[in-house]
């Protein structure tokens, strides 16, 4: 898709690169023998599914570049094992600690709280950086909403 | 006087444009108190000549002469301008009049009315924060950019005056600065400024939110719109668990694989742009195929879905043909190495060609 100009960069890639690492991700499970197996509970499948789900939408939004993303992929690690590591992006300090010394606005902190905890890795963020990982997660979370939608049209007898 | 013509001449032309771009990149001292450095004056004096007096010889001198006077009588209307004469020092003058230019052309750019974001240095282009000017008074002072720290102390000495006109004139070459500008009658101490700077930028991350929840660009106030994009948020995860319950649903019933899946439907967009003999191929192949990779499982596939749900899968596709008698591992490449190939536009169905039940 085509962007114009916006100093606030979101983009997010097209739909096939989130279908691809979806698709990966899936096959992966499959492999899982525990995976298949009749006795497994619904629920487990639909918590595994999920979690897939997530983390390729992560690994195919930017991987460890957005904050929102590398915080997903970070939990989903340490569930698995802890042998996950990235860069350690440059602080940029000085907003850091102003937004320690900042009279915060009470309209928009209530709001920024819910938003923090809605949106993974939001809770070191200044709002205007939480704001900007918002609008990157709502775009990758429509993406993603529609590979799942078409998978399951797909899939679902008629 | 021929400096006072001068002056007049430039404030004319000033008066006609916005602002003379030389102007921007005048580098006034550049260092710390620069308005006051520059000038060489204890910063009292200093603002004695930003305050325009009655524009007689008299009163200008005494204000170059006296630090007592008075800056109780308001300036006079700054459309009379060219009338102003200022103190004979020439090179006090020459400075002063460089400086009332650039504080004039403020000025009048906003007595004519616009609303200028005289921010036309890009140095800092993706930090420059510049407020819509608002004419709502004819007299609009606004402050010229000042840089978030130091530069400061100008401001606050003439605070007294609710019509004051505090300016740094240095630019902010390539430091981290916020090029903010106060308004009238609002305080310009770096915490508000600062404060005024984060509030800009989250407005302006806010109207990009709002493009792009639907419906938000119709509610006024920031505090509906956050809670519309939170519902927005909150509704787009719950899809996202909802469907991947419907999927976990559907995969015990079908015992499926996804390749093939894919595969297929994308042999049915795929007319002829697909070598269906290689599909083929790899269908009865994977029909006798054993427990040793993840392929054996087949999809039994009613109906083929419709096309423009899947335009983008024709670059899956031709990995899956290849890859079965692969191994496991080169799934991966093929994958990457298909995906180039994103042309699959959403051609018609093949019915015949969709062979699932193998």
């Amino acid at each position: 898709m085509a962007s114009a100009y916006n100093p606030i960069y979101t983009d997010v890639p097209e739909k096939d690169v989130f279908a691809l690492h979806f698709l990966q991700t899936l096959s992966n499970l499959r492999t899982q023998n525990s995976f298949s197996s009749p006795d497994n509970k619904t629920s487990d499948r639909v918590k595994k599914i999920k979690k897939a789900a997530y983390v390729s939408m992560a690994r195919a939004a930017g991987g460890t570049n957005r904050l929102w993303s590398r915080s997903l992929l970070h939990q989903a690690a340490k569930r698995n094992n802890k042998n996950v590591r990235f860069l350690r992006r440059k602080r940029r300090v000085t907003w850091l600690m102003r937004r320690r010394s900042n009279r915060g606005d009470p309209i928009e902190d209530v709001a920024a709280e819910r938003l923090r905890n809605l949106v993974p890795g939001g809770g070191g963020m200044e709002t205007s950086k939480l704001m900007e990982e918002t609008a990157h997660y709502i775009k990758c979370l429509s993406m993603q909403v529609k590979v799942m939608q078409c998978l399951v049209d797909g899939l679902s007898p008629k | 006087m021929d400096l006072t013509g001068a002056f007049g001449a430039r404030s004319a032309a000033v008066g006609a444009c916005r602002e003379p771009p030389g102007l921007e990149s005048l580098h006034l001292g550049g260092g710390d108190g620069g308005f006051t450095a520059l000038l060489e004056l204890p910063p009292t004096q200093a603002v004695e000549l930003l305050h325009f007096t009655d524009p007689s010889p008299s009163s200008s001198q005494a204000a170059v002469a006296g630090v007592g006077l008075d800056v109780s009588p308001p300036p006079p209307p700054l459309h009379a301008y060219g009338a102003l004469t200022f103190p004979s020092n020439a090179a006090l003058m020459e400075r002063a009049a460089r400086f009332s230019v650039m504080a004039n052309e403020q000025q009048n750019g906003n007595v004519s009315g616009e609303t200028t974001t005289t921010s036309s240095v890009p140095s800092n282009s993706d930090r420059v924060k510049t407020e819509p000017g608002e004419t709502d008074s004819s007299q609009r002072l606004e402050n010229n950019r000042c840089g978030i720290g130091k530069r400061k102390e100008l401001d606050k000495k003439v605070k007294g005056s609710t019509k004051k006109k505090s300016k740094s004139s240095e630019e902010n070459e390539k430091l981290p600065y916020v090029h903010v500008r106060a308004r009238r009658g609002q305080a310009t101490d770096s915490h508000s400024l600062a404060e005024r700077a984060r509030r800009e930028k989250i407005n302006a991350r806010m109207k990009l939110l709002q493009e792009l929840v639907p419906g938000c660009d119709k509610i006024q106030g920031t505090a509906l719109v956050l809670d519309e994009i939170i519902n927005h948020v909150q509704s787009l995860q719950r899809q996202v668990e909802m469907l991947s319950m419907r999927l976990a649903a559907v995969n015990p019933r079908v015992d499926f694989n996804l390749d093939t899946l894919l595969a297929s439907e994308n042999g049915s967009l795929m007319d002829g742009s697909f070598n269906g003999t290689a599909m083929q191929l790899a269908w009865p192949h994977q029909v006798t195929e054993t427990e040793q990779s993840f392929h054996h499982r087949q999809l039994q596939l009613q109906q083929p879905p419709q096309p423009q749900q899947w335009p983008y899968d024709g670059l899956i596709q031709p990995a899956w043909g290849r890859e079965d008698d692969q191994g496991h591992g080169n799934e991966h490449n093929s994958l990457m190495a298909v995906s180039e190939n994103l042309m699959v536009g959403s051609a018609s169905l093949h019915p015949n060609q969709v062979k699932m039940e193998l």
